[in-house]
Parts: structure tokens; sequence; C-alpha cells
């Protein structure tokens, strides 16, 4: 269970809808606002927000399982997103993300026990040129090894 | 107007038509899975492409509007190569279940592979596992591996109940429908889905595994079980000769008429009227004497009841007998229930006794729990529920049609009103236990199994046939009331006329001007 809406978030999902033409167009911002805020989107989340734009629930299911970065379950404070693809993966990524395995004590797709961290493999960041690398929440790191792995976990409180 | 040529020939459609409808209209009918006349296009089958002069690639007919002049080829190499690529793919994710498929025969895949897609399949990998047997409603399943997306169930409880319970989760190969956190499919229409579905991927558990569609013959009838008279068909098996009880009534699926239901029936029509053809049935006349039950055939219990009636008019007190009808019966037989009772034995007991109104909906379901409501009124019945001390004082003969009186009266006021008549029959399709108050049941036909005609609730007269006969022993109303006519020998010239229910239409139309408007 989550708690509900604040007026805050509210204010913030209906100046949203009102940019467009149809409320039910600015679902997309919408969600990504939500789960910004909230970590993630829960299935009540999900019908407030139909409730808010004047949409079937369901509607608002579709969209959030038809794109794989909304996430439904809790993550950790901390979502690590290593990539496991071609350039990465040629750079030593996969070893990288066995490494985090180890050093985070959970599998990919893994929450810590402490709720820290959420650990997941992902296709391509976009940021081959930096290969191998991993976006911890918004920010992108690369040229990574296990060292600067270590470093990079180290600083984060 | 506008003026296109299909196939080289010449067709003119109104604008905005898109070339799906204009071909249809020349009477070309194009394969389509996605696409139904209810809903606006989807364009998700691929299946309908044609080919069109000036445009680089193959269109969807089904949502290209026509222009002036234009020139739309529907069947050529290319096209022929576009339908086997679709439904090679189509095939290369369905399971070859067909042998077990409740769809099997009357499958848009088996149908269109037959027509478009001989071909061999380029795919030699495994197919994926899904669910078989996901429940999404009270008597639905769905088959995940037979799904072939063209999402027809969706829009159906997104466009038409606009209940939304379905929708179509995740992308690509994991591509799937399902419903909400587990709320099933209830909105009152949910058997249209199977109807709805071109592949066997929802089916129904009350048709699952039942028998094959090619078992079944198909006729023409009218739903009995509201004021809409929704136009159905009533599929059922014509029975083996050597098994008895398997002539029998499978299922019902919608008829379309615009006018009247689309292509839409509700469930209460879909599967009640399922279990009424097949369930409860009285099949047979019978007599109670001294407490047990003889079971009578039909000349000696209508000789009874004929003796009986005779009596009394011998005795000069015709009017002593006592008539309740019910909105279950055809017009042409309430016209001859008030005829023969009202007119020619002079009873002023002649009154309708029907079920309790139940809810109705905003779109076709309505309040009245009979299918001749209307029918009644427009022949002169009031339709408020009889007094019972009125119809039973000093009646020697009652005759009820159908056991609805039950519903109005607690047994023990029934009974100690009925204890005082001399000859008490009921006329009904259904044994619901009042018959042990009874002298005589004479076991009639369901709506089903007879000709005739139901007034709707707008006035609407919708003749239909004899469809399907389970119980080879009944008769109906018509029948019954005929054969009384004709063995008390009531003006045979005319009553002799009146023994088919299209004659009795006939005269109905002449007699009283609603049905002539209407004939």
């Amino acid at each position: 269970m989550s708690a509900a809406f604040s007026p805050e978030l509210i204010g913030k999902i209906e100046a949203l809808a009102g940019r467009y033409p149809v409320k039910a167009a600015s679902l997309l911002p919408v969600l990504h606002l939500v789960q910004s805020e909230r970590g993630h989107v829960s299935a009540e989340d999900e019908r407030a927000v139909a409730g808010l734009l004047g949409m079937p629930p369901v509607k608002v299911r579709e969209v959030m399982t038809f794109y794989t970065m909304f996430r439904r379950i809790p993550v950790g404070r901390y979502h690590i997103q290593v990539c496991t693809n071609l350039s990465c993966a040629l750079a030593g990524g996969d070893s990288l993300a066995a490494h985090l395995e180890t050093k985070l004590g959970v599998k990919l797709g893994g929450t810590t026990a402490d709720g820290k961290f959420t650990l997941t493999g992902v296709e391509c960041l976009g940021a081959c040129e930096t290969a191998p690398c991993l976006m911890i929440n918004f920010d992108y790191y690369g040229n990574l090894d296990a060292a600067r792995i270590d470093d990079l976990l180290g600083s984060l409180t | 107007m506008i003026k296109l040529f299909i196939d080289g020939a010449a067709v003119e459609v109104p604008e905005g038509t898109t070339v799906f409808k204009a071909a249809e209209q020349a009477g070309i009918a194009l394969p389509h899975f996605c696409f139904h006349p209810a809903f606006a296009p989807e364009g998700t089958c691929r299946l309908c492409l044609v080919q069109i002069e000036g445009s680089p690639k193959l269109e969807l007919s089904c949502s290209t509007v026509i222009r002036e002049g234009m020139k739309v080829v529907t069947q050529s190499p290319a096209v022929g190569e576009a339908r086997r690529g679709v439904l090679e793919f189509l095939l290369a994710e369905h399971p070859l279940d067909c042998p077990i498929c409740d769809k099997a025969g009357e499958c848009k895949l088996q149908d269109y592979s037959r027509d478009y897609g001989l071909t061999e399949s380029a795919f030699r990998e495994f197919k994926e596992k899904r669910d078989k047997k996901v429940a999404i409603g009270e008597k639905l399943l769905l088959d995940r591996e037979r799904c072939i997306q063209c999402t027809r169930c969706v829009r159906f409880l997104a466009e038409v109940t606009k209940t939304h319970e379905l929708g179509v989760f995740e992308r690509g190969v994991r591509t799937e429908i399902g419903i909400l956190d587990g709320v099933p499919v209830q909105n009152g229409y949910s058997g249209n889905l199977v109807d709805l579905c071109p592949v066997g991927a929802i089916t129904d558990t009350d048709f699952r595994f039942k028998t094959r569609p090619w078992f079944l013959s198909r006729a023409e009838s009218v739903c009995p079980h509201c004021g809409r008279g929704c136009n159905i068909y009533v599929d059922y098996h014509p029975g083996l000769p050597r098994v008895p009880g398997s002539a029998k009534v499978f299922r019902i699926r919608p008829r379309t008429n615009e006018a009247v239901n689309g292509p839409w029936i509700c469930d209460v029509g879909r599967y009640g009227y399922v279990r009424a053809q097949n369930a409860g049935r009285s099949d047979r006349p019978f007599w109670n004497k001294d407490g047990a039950k003889t079971e009578l055939g039909w000349d000696t219990a209508m000789a009874i009841l004929g003796d009986k009636l005779r009596a009394l008019v011998d005795a000069g007190r015709a009017d002593r007998v006592a008539v309740a009808a019910t909105s279950w019966l055809t017009n042409e037989e309430l016209f001859l229930v008030k005829k023969i009772f009202r007119d020619d034995f002079g009873s002023g007991r002649i009154v309708l006794c029907d079920p309790r109104p139940g809810e109705g909906d905003d779109f076709l379901r309505r309040p009245d729990r009979t299918p001749n409501a209307r029918g009644a009124r427009e022949l002169g019945f009031d339709p408020a529920p009889p007094a019972l001390e009125a119809l039973a004082r000093g009646t020697e003969v009652l005759i009820l049609f159908g056991p609805h009186i039950a519903e109005h009266f607690r047994p023990a006021e029934l009974r100690a009103a009925l204890d005082g008549i001399a000859v008490k029959v009921l006329v009904t399709p259904h044994l619901t236990g009042l018959e042990g108050l009874m002298d005589g049941v004479l076991a009639s036909a369901t709506p089903a199994e007879k000709d005739g005609s139901f007034t709707n609730f707008e006035g609407r007269v919708q003749p239909f046939a004899a469809a399907a006969r389970p119980c080879p022993d009944v008769r109906s109303e018509l029948e019954i009331l005929a054969a009384l006519a004709g063995s008390l020998g009531l003006r045979p010239d005319y009553y002799g006329r009146l023994t088919t229910a299209a004659a009795v239409r006939r005269e109905l139309a002449k007699e009283i001007p609603f049905f002539g408007a209407r004939a």
C-alpha cells in the first residue's frame, strides 16, 4: 500500500495534463513524474493516475507494461542499471555485472536487504563510447573497472 | 457518390467509404481478423492488404478511404505473397491443436490458411509456451497460445460495454491479452467475446469440449428472455436415431439485426436459453390421480380436458372457465386464448399472469422477463397480476399457461384458492413444483420449438419458425388450443382454418389494426 498522492503531486499532474488537448495524452510524462517522486508506480498509483486523467485503469497498465523503464515494484534508494549489451560486453561489461552481483550480494533484478541498492541488467544505455558503463539513478558512469566500481559504491551513502 | 475500380469493375460508393466496404459492396470479401463492422478500423492484422495503383506499397483496405478514380486490385501475386506472409507469421506462434479446439470448423485462421496460406513454414524453432486456460470471466477461458492479438475482445469491452476489463499488456513477443489485477470480465454481455474471437482463443466453458460445430444445425429464432426480442441463432444437435436425448440445444448466438440487437445478445439470453431448452422440462402430459402421477398420451389428455369443457358448455356454464395466460405465449396463441375463451365461452376470467419484472440495463436488456408483454397488451390483456380471489371464485375449470402464478402467491394461499376448483390444468414447458397442485399437466413447447411471433417492447412483430425439437413429445400452445377448438366443435368454419401460426397471424392482422399495420 502506498500513500495517496500529495496535493503538490496532484497539482503537478494537473498542470502537466493541462498542456495537452486531451488529458490522456499526458500519460507518459505523468507516469515519469510519479515514478521520479515515488520511486515506482504501484497498482494503486496507476488507478490514481487513471482517475486524474479520466481514463480506464487498464489503459494505464497497458502503457506501464509496454515501456520497460516504468517500474511497478519498489526499487532501492540507488537504482544501478548495468549495461549487458554488445559494446559493453566486449569491454568487459559482463564481468562488471558479476562483480556488482558479488559485491552487493544480489542477482540482477534484485534489491539489497537494507533497501539501499537495486541492481538491474539493461540493454544499451547509448553511451558505447564510454563502455563499459552503468547508470545510478539518473547519472551515467563510464570507463569502469572493478576498482572504480568499489570507489563508486563506497561514495554512496 | 464516388466512382472507383475494384479488380477492373466500376463501383460507386458514398464519399468516406473505406476500400474494404466498397469491395464488400462489389461482392468481394476480403480476409480480415481485426476488422469488425461494429468497431472503428484497427489495422493490426495486416491481412486485408490490397494493391492501389500509384501506391508504392500495399495498403490496408479496412482503413484506407476511397478516392475518385482509384484503381484497387484485391488479387495479385504481390497481395497473395503478403497474405501468405501474415499467415505464416501467425502460424509460427499458433498451436496446431485444431483437433481439440472448439473453434475448429468455424475458425477464420483455418479458413484463411486454406484460402491464402498454403505454404511451408520457414519456422524451425520451438513455439513459445504460454498459458492455455486463463479464466477471464465466469464462463470465459483465454488461451494465450491461440490468441492472434486482433484485439477485438479488448475493443468490444472498450467501445460497446465500456467496461474496459481487458487490456493488451507487455510488447513484442511477450504481448498478451489479460484482465487487470484479477478483476474478471463481468458485464452481462461477456459471451459476445466468444463469438467475436476469430480463433479459438476465448472459449465458453458452457460449450467447451461438448460437441463439434460441424455436428450442429443452425436455426433462426427470437430470444424470449426479455421484451427486446433479440434475433438469435439456435445451434442444436438434430439427434442420433439410436441415442435417446441426443437431440439438444448446444448454444445460442446473436443473429445480426441492426434495428433490434445489432450483432450482440446478453448473457441471460445466451446461457439462460440453453438451460431453458434442456433442463427441468415437462416432456410429456400427465394427470395426477389419487395422489399418483399417471402419464397419459396426448389423445387421452386432450380428451379429458375436452370432456370437462364440453360438460360446462352443455350445462350452460361455459363462463365458469378461467384462464391465466402469459406473455411467454406468442401473439397467435394469445389471440386464440382470447377468441376461444373470451368470445366463444363468454368467460370474464381471462387474465394474464406474468413473472415479476426484473432489472434492465441501458443497452439491450429490458426489465420484463417475457418476450411478448407488448403483444399481450395490444391484444387487450391487462399486465397487472390477477386477483386470486376473482380468478378462483365460482371457477370450475382453470387453465394455467406457465407456472408464474406461483411467483405472486404463497403456496398455502394458492392451495386454498385452487382447492375448490374441480379441474385444474397447467400448460407449461417447465416443471417448477406447481404441478403438485394441478390435476393435469400438458407439456408445451418452448419458443425455440414452435412457430409464431412476438411483439417486442417497441412494437416490432417478429415472426419465427420452430428451430429445434429436443423434446419430441411436447406440443405448442397453438396446437393445444387449435385441437381444443376442434374437439369442442367450436365454429368449424372459423377455427378450422386457424391451425397454423401463419394462418392465425393472417387472421390477427385482419381483426386487430395494430397487427394489420405490421403484417
